[in-house]
């Protein structure tokens, strides 16, 4: 099977699980005992005034039709009341916030640059420093290096990463002043401070998610370096470095890229905590806001555009996975 | 405003700044904190304004900010409000040359504007474009805002706004300069309502249905130069703004910084530092308690801190329509140890004990105890009544969230004292709030908090205690309905003689509480913080909220 043919095929199974998403969603959110229309009734609010709100929101309606009217936005656009006061949302529509005045699609193309910035950059830096010491613990195993390297790895994974960030912000940003507390800079804007702004979130990130990353690199590193090929290459007189980094490495890394997939796409959703506590208003943020907000609009469209990158990653890994190993052929039956 | 989670929301949303007054002869007091006076301050500087919500919708159809707070300082209304530190609030012409004029028994108010009043792009600000501005708060896709003025002008149940080119008949402007009224019956707070968001002046054309809350014309001291969801919205000076016109706002920075998206703990920190813009900031929200505790420890952060008079009132509210027995609602009144409540909430600095409806710094108040006990109740009384009653232990349900946990279990405790057993139901929050506004009122008990939306008894027990607020997404949570009251509400609104109305609202007052349909708590205080450089830092009796429209640098920056 070609490589275009087995994309299609995963795009098609990916809209089915896009559809369930929505479904699943639709159905918890109109099983909570409230009503969005609520918070857009304004204060003192009439039952009148509360029918009003729901009839131009659409939320007078059952949920299936409320769920279609939502689907069908996404191909043609909706239109919310009638007449000078109408809103207008343009296809694709992924929703409309009434609370942020804003379509879905412009409310994900605004945040999605944030949390892109946030999670790239934690995720090269993590993988880069996950992946070298977990190599060089497997080489020095059972040393002090790898001994300690274990353990720093163990208060990694366990940190949590609010109080981490605190701590950094305490630290770096307020007491010693070499980084800036929190805030996005545009990367059109000004480049360098874009980098300066990130660098904090970025080592908090990858310190944090690196330790997960050392100890899987480690133990498959171990694992190939006790392979028979490995001897018999070893025997062959090829040098150690060939036999680490092309040979053992080349194999080790397959369960990490498959992590590491699974994490970037994750972490593109939304990296929810660390975009609290450096202040940027990236996807987690818009999330999280639009949960407490009962904002099901934003709430669908955002959830669905974080489905489709995890997806998206998916497909590459298993796209790098081939490359990485010929023995893997896409879409195998 | 509301429950506390809605007052929770609405100040994360809709924080503004005022800056109003100028020299009211008090010294300025910033070195030992938490009374700051008024002062002049520099003039200059660029002020940070640190909020934890995440965009800035300023359109002010939608708005159900306080005029005093993030958008004070950019939307003149007809009336404003006058701020003095620890005095009573009083509304006070702003655009208009009185706070109204009544006739036909208060059911018609008329207003002329004054001269010299522009919008930031140099125009006249007419009649018409109050009118206008009005208008677009009737539009559907404008809602949400607060809307006293839609219940009470002639014809507006039926009015859909003005973008398909019909206009609201209750709202005349025979020239540019005069504004009429137009309402259902007469009403006495007028003038307050006069000084919402909505009576800001739009011009004609300018304020389409959707998007107006970005960079919304100004005809304050300020304009939106830019605003930017998460990121800032950058106010500067309006130059056609005529200080001369203006009673309250004082304009002191030349710049103000709205920071969006903070977390609160880093914000007080850098507070507290006071390192780079830190020291010319304040933090818009509540100190979170574990800096609180920090700042309260050591001197040099304490004078950062500004805790506001008696706030809102915290209450349990009584499920009348479940327990029906005034004999067992009364012996909570005498159960329920309101020192163990304090405590919970954090101590003396979270508030006084209350034993009124209507709140501290609201004219018309008077003082009054009809449940007179310690302020760890009277267990003995308590029993006694249920006794009475014939109900020695009954079992009662209240309804918490899980920020209540520890107030809810102090309440619990209390009333095991005098042999109410209490189950504590913990909801989430967007369910509890359903659960306490919805038709059915599935609990006995649950705690509340009420700050009102303006200075004025009404405003104070209307939404709370009239039968018409039941359910529906309303706040009367002790489902509380006695015609007597309800003809006291209506006739004391429509008291026009604001001392006349005064005597009305405090005799429901005590006509509420006789009922015992509440256990009045504490007033709440709130505590904000502040950098050094930051001061007239003026929290008056009302609201418990740093008046933005005076807030200024010392030096400037």
């Amino acid at each position: 099977m070609n490589i275009l043919a087995y994309i299609g095929k995963r795009i098609a199974s990916s809209l089915l699980v896009i559809l369930l998403i929505t479904l699943a969603l639709f159905l918890i959110f109109f099983l909570l005992p409230t009503n969005p229309a609520q918070l857009s009734c304004g204060k003192p609010c009439t039952p009148e005034q509360l029918s009003r709100v729901s009839a131009f929101m659409g939320t007078d309606q059952p949920w299936y039709i409320q769920m279609g009217s939502y689907i069908a936005g996404i191909f043609v656009g909706r239109t919310f009341g009638t007449g000078g006061g109408a809103v207008v949302c343009d296809a694709p529509c992924l929703g409309y916030s009434f609370r942020l005045n804003e379509s879905v699609s412009q409310l994900i193309a605004d945040r999605f640059p944030v949390t892109a910035s946030i999670a790239v950059g934690a995720a090269v830096l993590w993988l880069i420093i996950g992946v070298a010491s977990g190599v060089w613990a497997a080489l020095k195993r059972d040393t002090l290096v790898d001994r300690t390297l274990l353990g720093l790895s163990v208060v990694g994974v366990s940190a949590p990463s609010y109080l981490i960030g605190l701590l950094a912000v305490i630290a770096f940003a307020l007491s010693i002043q070499i980084f800036p507390s929190g805030g996005y800079v545009n990367f059109s804007q000004d480049p360098v401070q874009w980098l300066y702004h990130l660098i904090l979130p970025w080592l908090v990130l990858a310190i944090l998610s690196a330790a997960g990353y050392t100890r899987i690199t480690r133990t498959q590193m171990i694992g190939e370096l006790s392979q028979d090929y490995i001897r018999t290459a070893r025997s062959k007189g090829v040098p150690e470095s060939v036999i680490v980094f092309k040979h053992a490495l080349r194999n080790a890394m397959l369960p990490v890229m498959t992590m590491f997939g699974l994490d970037l796409g994750g972490l593109l959703g939304g990296a929810v905590l660390t975009e609290k506590v450096f202040s940027m208003q990236g996807l987690g943020a818009l999330l999280l806001d639009s949960v407490s907000n009962l904002d099901l609009q934003v709430l669908v469209g955002a959830t669905l555009f974080a489905a489709v990158l995890v997806i998206i990653a998916n497909l590459i890994v298993d796209i790098c996975y081939s490359l990485l190993d010929p023995r893997v052929t896409l879409g195998r039956n | 405003m509301t429950n506390k989670h809605v007052v929770r929301a609405a100040i994360a949303g809709v924080c503004a700044a005022v800056l109003a007054l100028s020299g009211c002869g008090a010294s300025n007091n910033t070195a030992n904190g938490t009374a700051n006076g008024q002062s002049t301050g520099a003039t200059g500087g660029t002020l940070n304004v640190l909020l934890s919500s995440t965009e800035m919708d300023l359109d002010p159809a939608k708005s159900q900010g306080l005029p005093i707070t993030t958008n004070g300082n950019i939307f003149r209304r007809l009336t404003a409000w006058k701020i003095t530190q620890g005095g009573e609030t009083k509304v006070v012409p702003d655009l208009a040359t009185t706070t109204g004029e009544p006739s036909d028994d208060g059911k018609t108010w008329t207003y002329t504007l004054k001269d010299g009043i522009k919008f930031d792009d140099g125009t006249t600000i007419t009649s018409k474009d109050i009118k206008y501005g009005l208008e677009r708060s009737f539009a559907d896709s404008l809602t949400g805002g607060l809307s006293y003025h839609k219940t009470l002008l002639v014809g507006a149940q039926d009015y859909h706004g003005p973008f398909d080119g019909k206009h609201l008949d209750s709202i005349e402007t025979p020239d540019d300069k005069t504004i009429v009224f137009h309402l259902n019956a007469p009403f006495g707070d007028w003038p307050w309502v006069a000084s919402l968001a909505a009576f800001t002046p739009v011009p004609e054309g300018k304020g389409p249905a959707s998007g107006y809350g970005k960079t919304p014309v100004a005809s304050g001291p300020y304009k939106v130069e830019s605003n930017e969801a998460g990121k800032q919205a950058v106010y500067v000076r309006n130059k056609y703004w005529d200080k001369k016109t203006d009673p309250v706002r004082t304009a002191g920075p030349d710049k103000i910084v709205f920071k969006m998206s903070q977390d609160t703990s880093v914000a007080a920190q850098s507070i507290m530092q006071g390192t780079g813009e830190g020291k010319n900031s304040f933090l818009s929200g509540f100190v979170p308690p574990a800096q609180l505790a920090q700042a309260q420890a050591n001197p040099a952060y304490q004078k950062l801190l500004a805790t506001s008079g008696d706030g809102a009132l915290e209450y349990l509210a009584i499920n009348t329509k479940r327990v029906t027995d005034l004999k067992v609602r009364q012996a909570i009144e005498y159960a329920v140890d309101k020192k163990a409540y304090q405590t919970a909430s954090g101590g003396e600095i979270a508030g006084n004990f209350a034993t009124t409806l209507i709140t501290p710094g609201i004219a018309g108040r008077e003082k009054y105890d009809l449940y007179k006990a310690d302020s760890t109740g009277d267990v003995d009384k308590a029993k006694q009544l249920l006794k009475e009653a014939g109900q020695t232990s009954p079992n009662l349900k209240l309804i918490a969230t899980s920020d209540q946990a520890e107030t809810a279990s102090s309440i619990q405790t209390s009333l095991k004292r005098a042999g109410i057993t209490v189950d504590i139901q913990t909801l989430n929050d967007d369910v509890f709030s359903d659960a306490e506004t919805n038709n059915e009122g599935d609990y006995d008990l649950v705690i509340g908090g009420w700050q009102p939306d303006f200075p004025s008894p009404y405003a104070n027990i209307s939404p709370l205690f009239d039968s018409s607020q039941i359910g529906n997404g309303n706040y009367n949570l002790a489902r509380y309905s006695n015609p007597e009251v309800d003809a006291l509400i209506k006739k004391a609104t429509e008291t026009i003689d604001q001392s006349e109305a005064g005597k009305i609202w405090a005799e429901t007052d005590k006509k509420i509480m006789a009922d015992a349909p509440v256990v009045p708590l504490i007033y709440s205080k709130n505590t904000f913080i502040h950098g050094s450089n930051v001061t007239n830092f003026v929290i008056g009796n009302f609201p418990a909220y740093p008046d933005y429209n005076q807030v200024t640098l010392a030096s400037a920056n």
